[in-house]
This record gives structure tokens, C-alpha cells and sequence, in this order.
């Protein structure tokens, strides 16, 4: 029996005067792991800045509902806090802020509001060095500053120990495998499998089939134009692979997609 | 005499010691030829002094020492020498000095007389009237001495407490004199955690002889009701160094100005400012370097945040005399605002009289980054604190040159 935890119906966004997503309806159940993939402009990216709250991402109609309550209605912190994450396409730089300390504010928010204990600075460390470890994040970034300098594998496994320490119900990763070289795509793959459950949900919005091997999803959306315009299982990321969108966004029949 | 409530009772001032009543009335006869500052004043075109100068501040007319008791305080563990001002009284103590170091109570020094020229000497006083001012209520202050090759090892604390200062005007005036090849951190630490208005008005005059160094430490954490005035005058010999490290968080009307003299060649002098103006408040930083001989260094580097309808004020002369050449001046300021409602007024002065000279100045304003603090929220950290986070991430650039880790950690909020 499948639960919803993410349900988005009829949404339309916009940012300034520009409509971004156009009527769409998606469905994330408990346990499962769904895929975006789409041309270039398509509003994947806008997707998941609607989904978290940007300022400047308006919805105009519909209505996104996230562990059965109203998602729209919250702020990007209270978002956060009751467990969406979004890893970011290009995580942001921040000089002066050390990660640790950012890392420790973080979680200590989001323990807070699950009404969970919040660690004090040993006990806060401990975790810290020990998700680190697996994730091949060596203690001396944790002194630097937040993604200041850190090369694109380094910032993508710096995304993912966030999710290791806070947990979220759902992931929206955002072309996290953009910047990787194989041997970080492995590491980081393992990360989220491993963070994999039958309680959460993610979304891994991506260009390449490539991503899919290592994290393989339950369903594939393709993405156009603002709204999905074909669902399938797995093997619809191979048949993109071989015709292209433009096939799909033509409708071209040709290439007969899956279902 | 001007106009003002500020000067009051001071037939009590003038039954004292004849050195210390001559000094007094000519910092009396001073602010009566020149008056307080006017609006077209250049240096002080940006404040808005109406208020203080009709703000009845009592001087404070009892016991002129601050006795062990008064404030109920113990003195903690700490790893500085702590001297202590209640109220604008110093407490009496018995200091635990390293030899070559002398503290002494200001009225003692010049009593004893050979330290009667340094007072107003590092500064015109017909320039600043608040240090005239300052100068008809001379009386409470310290005199610190580093006798000649001694490096003090343990910085100088000294804790203002300006609690329960309702309605007070407090005048303190300091001297600071390192000796050749001698050297010295002094930390000067203001606060105040009642409400109450009050007045500070406080003088340094910082003597270097050559060789010497001087670090300065200044926090300043008081109410949103106080007034401060400080005047910090340095005079600074051959191949000496000063070096100010301020951080600003707090008083509805805060100016730190220094005047910094280099008398000789490669004397040197840096200046580097962290502050807050807070929300309705005004924060002024107002330097005034004089390069008078050749190859003398200076450099201010100041970085601010600006509240929701706070004023700054940051005013930085370089100014290059004839013969100071082969002298480097640099000058640079970066601003935070939080809200529209924020006024910065940055007015950088360079005035320079010397060929085969390098000066630099910039100045540069921004708003929270926000897709920084998108990021931060994103993780779940409130907007205010996301705020905090990356305003203190940009003061920490001047923090984190604080070469003292124990002194450092005073400066973090």
C-alpha cells in the first residue's frame, strides 16, 4: 500500500511575468524514486526552487501538499525543517561561514523542531567526523568555509553528508551529478543509495541516463515546457538516450516511447 | 563659555592641585574660544549633536574613587591584567605588574609632574572640543608606563562598566607611554547592560617611542541609549607600531576618532575597524593619519554592517606632508546594509603634499547575498539567524586578523 508524500496538482509558477510551470501534477509515494529529465529550460531547475520556497518562484494556481500538509504555506526553513531537501545544481559559496558551525546550526534547527535533542559541540563533532568518514570528506574541510574553494566533487559530497546528518523525507537532487568525474558519481551514488528507505522519497533531476545506473529509479518523468510530458518505468531513460527529447517533445512516433 | 548643559559644576574642578587646575582651565579657555561642533563643521557635518549637547548629563560630583565594593563584582580568573571602571570611577587596586610596567591613577601621575606633558600634547586641542571638554574634568583616567626594552607579555584589560549610569556624564582620560623598544596590548572593553542614557567622553593620548609597539584593542557593547566619544591621539617615533583593532556594536551615538601622528620615519600605524550600527543608531569611525616623514606606513581597512534606519559614518584622512616621501597610505571600506533604510556617508580625504608616494582608497557597499541566504534557510536555519550568520561572516574578516586567540575570543559576539 502506497502512502503520497509529495502530491502537486494543477501547479502553475511564474517568476516576474515569466510562467515557468504550466499545469503539473505529480505524485511522489513513500519509499519511491522518481526522475526528471528534460532539455535544457525546460523549468526542472524552477521545479525545485518552487518545491523549497525561493523568493521570486510565485505559484499562481494549484497546490502542492507535503506529509499530508500545505506546503505553499511555509517558508524555505520551515520546508526544511519538516524534511525536503533540495541538493543544489551549484551550491552556494558562502566566505566566513566555517562548515562546521554552519553544519551544526543546521542540524540543531531541524533537531529542534522534531522536538529531538540538540547536540552540544562534542557530541555535535562526533556525528560529524563519523558521516564525514564514509563520504570521504577528510576533517579539514570541515574547517573551511561553506563550498568556498571546494571543487565540484568536494561541493556534491558536501551536499550529500547535509542529507546524511538531517535526514530528510525527501530529496530533490538537483543535477547533482553535474561536475563529478566517475569515481566522485560512485561515491556520491553510494551515499544517497545507502540513505535510501522505505519512508523517504527523492527526486533526481537529471540530463544523462548515466546518473540512473547508479541511482536507479522506480519511475521517469520526461519534462517540458513546464509540465510532464510522458511517464515510464526505467527503460525510458534508455530509449531517450538512443532518439533524443525532441522525438518526445514532437511526439514524434518513430521512436515509440514506452507506454 | 558655549552653551551647553554638558558644562556644569565646575567651580568644584578648579580647588584642586595647582598643575592639574592649570591644565583644566586651559581646556576650559579652549572650548570657550571654540565652541562645540556646528552643523557646517566639516568633521562632524554628519552628526547631529543637538540632542547630546541639550541632553542634561550630570557630572557626577561624589567620591571621586571608585571604592573595591561599590559594584558588587568579583574579579574572575582571567588571563589578562584587569583594571576596572565603575561608572566612570577607577577602581583602586592593588596591580599585579610585571616589572617595567607601570598603572597608575591619572591624578597620581601628575602630581608626580614629569608626566604633566603629556597631557594634550598628542593632539590640537583646538581642534576637538570634546577633548576639551574632556579636559575641564580632568580627573579620572589612567597613566600606563612601559619602561624602555620591555615587552609586556600579558595584555592590559581595562573593563568599562557603565551600569546604572542614568543621566551621568563620564570623562576619562588615559596616557599611554611605551618606551623605546618596548611593547604592550592594551584591550579597552565598554559596556553596559542597563537601559539607561549616559555620557562617555573618553581621551587616549598614546605615546611611541622608538621602536615601540602599541596594540589596541577596543570593544565597544553598550546600550542603545548611550552617547561615546572617544579620542584616541598617537604619537608615534622611529621605526615604532600602532596598531588599533576596533570592534563597534552598540550606543545610539558612537564616535571613535583617532589621530594618528607619524613623527619619524618608518613609524607605522594600522587601523582596522569591525562595527554594527545598530537599528536607529549612528556609528562614526573618523580617522586622521599624518605622515610627516619619509617612509611611514598606514593602513585602515573597516568593515560594517548597517541596520534597519542605523547611520554610519566613516571619515578617513590620509594626509602626506612635503618631506614624507617614499610613504605608503591605504584606505579601504566595505559596507553591509540590511535594510533600506540605512544611511552610510564614507568620505575618504587624501591629501597629499609628497611626490613618490603609493596611496590607496576604496570603498564598496552591498546587500545580504541572497542566494546565500537562501542556501541557509534552505538547511532549515531561520531567516534572522541565517542573517546573523552572514553578517558576523563578513566582520570576521577584520576578527580574524587578531593575532592573540585569548584576545580574539573577546571580540567574537
Amino acid at each position: 500500500m502506497s502512502e503520497p508524500l509529495l502530491e502537486i496538482k494543477n501547479l502553475y509558477a511564474s517568476v516576474g511575468d515569466k510562467e515557468i510551470i504550466k499545469n503539473l501534477n505529480l505524485t511522489i509515494n513513500k519509499g519511491e524514486v522518481h526522475a526528471i529529465m528534460g532539455p535544457n529550460g525546460a523549468g526542472k531547475s524552477s521545479l525545485s526552487y518552487v518545491l523549497s520556497g525561493k523568493d521570486g518562484y510565485n505559484v499562481t494556481s494549484g497546490s502542492i501538499t507535503f506529509k499530508g500538509k500545505d506546503l505553499l504555506s511555509q517558508n524555505t526553513e520551515e520546508r526544511a525543517r519538516n524534511g525536503l531537501f533540495l541538493s543544489m545544481q551549484y551550491p552556494t559559496e558562502i566566505p566566513g561561514v566555517v562548515v562546521s558551525n554552519f553544519l551544526k546550526q543546521s542540524l540543531n534547527s531541524v533537531l529542534k523542531s522534531r522536538n529531538e535533542e540538540e547536540l552540544d559541540t562534542i557530541a555535535f563533532m562526533k556525528l560529524l567526523k563519523q558521516k564525514a568518514a564514509t563520504l570521504n570528506i577528510s576533517p579539514e574541510m570541515l574547517k573551511r568555509f561553506v563550498n568556498v574553494g571546494f571543487s565540484g566533487g568536494e561541493k556534491k559530497r558536501f551536499e550529500t553528508l547535509q542529507m546524511a546528518l538531517l535526514k530528510p523525507d525527501f530529496c530533490i537532487l538537483d543535477e547533482i551529478d553535474s561536475g563529478l568525474d566517475i569515481d566522485a558519481l560512485k561515491t556520491v551514488s553510494e551515499g544517497i543509495n545507502s540513505l535510501r528507505n522505505e519512508q523517504n522519497a527523492f527526486l533526481v533531476i537529471t540530463h544523462y541516463q548515466r546518473l540512473l545506473e547508479h541511482i536507479v529509479p522506480d519511475v521517469i518523468h520526461i519534462f517540458a515546457d513546464g509540465h510532464i510530458i510522458k511517464t515510464g518505468d526505467k527503460t525510458l531513460a534508455s530509449e531517450l538516450e538512443k532518439c533524443g527529447y525532441a522525438d518526445f517533445i514532437k511526439e514524434d512516433t518513430e521512436c515509440q516511447p514506452l507506454l | 563659555m558655549p552653551a551647553s548643559p554638558l558644562i556644569q559644576n565646575i567651580e568644584l574642578f578648579l580647588d584642586d592641585k595647582p598643575s592639574v587646575y592649570a591644565l583644566r582651565q586651559k581646556a576650559g579657555s579652549i572650548l570657550k574660544k571654540i565652541g562645540f561642533p556646528a552643523p557646517k563643521n566639516e568633521a562632524w557635518k554628519y552628526e547631529n549633536l543637538t540632542a547630546l549637547l541639550n541632553h542634561n548629563f550630570q557630572i557626577s560630583t561624589d567620591e571621586h574613587i571608585c571604592g573595591h565594593d561599590c559594584c558588587g563584582h568579583s574579579t574572575p580568573q582571567t588571563p589578562f591584567i584587569e583594571i576596572k571602571f565603575c561608572r566612570g570611577k577607577l577602581h583602586i587596586e592593588e596591580y599585579n605588574t610585571p616589572p617595567g610596567l607601570t598603572i597608575m591613577p591619572l591624578p597620581l601621575a601628575l602630581y608626580e609632574g614629569e608626566h604633566k606633558q603629556y597631557i594634550f600634547n598628542s593632539f590640537n586641542l583646538e581642534q576637538h572640543p570634546f577633548a576639551a571638554l574632556n579636559g575641564m574634568y580632568l580627573e579620572q583616567g589612567l597613566c600606563i608606563q612601559v619602561q624602555k626594552g620591555t615587552h609586556i607579555n600579558t595584555p592590559v584589560h581595562i573593563k568599562y562598566n557603565q551600569n546604572n549610569c542614568e543621566n551621568l556624564q563620564l570623562n576619562i582620560h588615559n596616557v599611554i607611554i611605551a618606551e623605546k623598544d618596548a611593547a604592550i596590548d592594551i584591550i579597552e572593553e565598554f559596556s553596559s547592560t542597563t537601559p539607561e542614557s549616559y555620557f562617555i567622553n573618553i581621551v587616549n593620548e598614546i605615546y611611541l617611542k622608538s621602536n615601540a609597539k602599541v596594540t589596541h584593542y577596543k570593544i565597544q557593547k553598550e546600550n542603545s541609549q548611550a552617547y561615546h566619544i572617544a579620542l584616541n591621539a598617537v604619537k608615534a617615533q622611529n621605526n615604532s607600531s600602532y596598531k588599533q583593532y576596533y570592534l563597534a556594536n552598540g550606543a545610539k551615538f558612537s564616535r571613535n576618532e583617532n589621530i594618528i601622528n607619524l613623527e619619524q620615519p618608518q613609524a607605522q600605524a594600522e587601523i582596522y575597524s569591525a562595527y554594527t550600527a545598530k537599528k536607529d543608531c549612528l556609528t562614526d569611525i573618523t580617522t586622521d593619519i599624518n605622515h610627516r616623514q619619509p617612509q611611514t606606513f598606514s593602513n585602515q581597512y573597516a568593515k560594517a554592517v548597517l541596520e534597519d534606519n542605523s547611520t554610519a559614518v566613516f571619515q578617513g584622512k590620509i594626509h602626506i606632508l612635503p618631506n614624507a616621501v617614499k610613504t605608503s597610505g591605504n584606505q579601504l571600506h566595505k559596507a553591509l546594509y540590511l535594510n533600506d533604510n540605512a544611511t552610510l556617508n564614507c568620505k575618504p580625504e587624501l591629501e597629499i603634499y609628497a611626490d613618490d608616494v603609493k596611496c590607496s582608497h576604496g570603498a564598496s557597499c552591498g546587500e545580504i547575498d541572497k542566494e546565500q541566504l537562501f542556501y541557509l534557510t534552505s538547511r532549515g536555519i531561520d531567516k534572522q539567524t541565517a542573517i546573523e550568520l552572514l553578517t558576523s561572516a563578513h566582520l570576521n574578516e577584520i576578527i580574524a586578523l587578531i593575532p592573540n586567540g585569548q584576545i580574539k575570543e573577546l571580540f567574537t559576539v
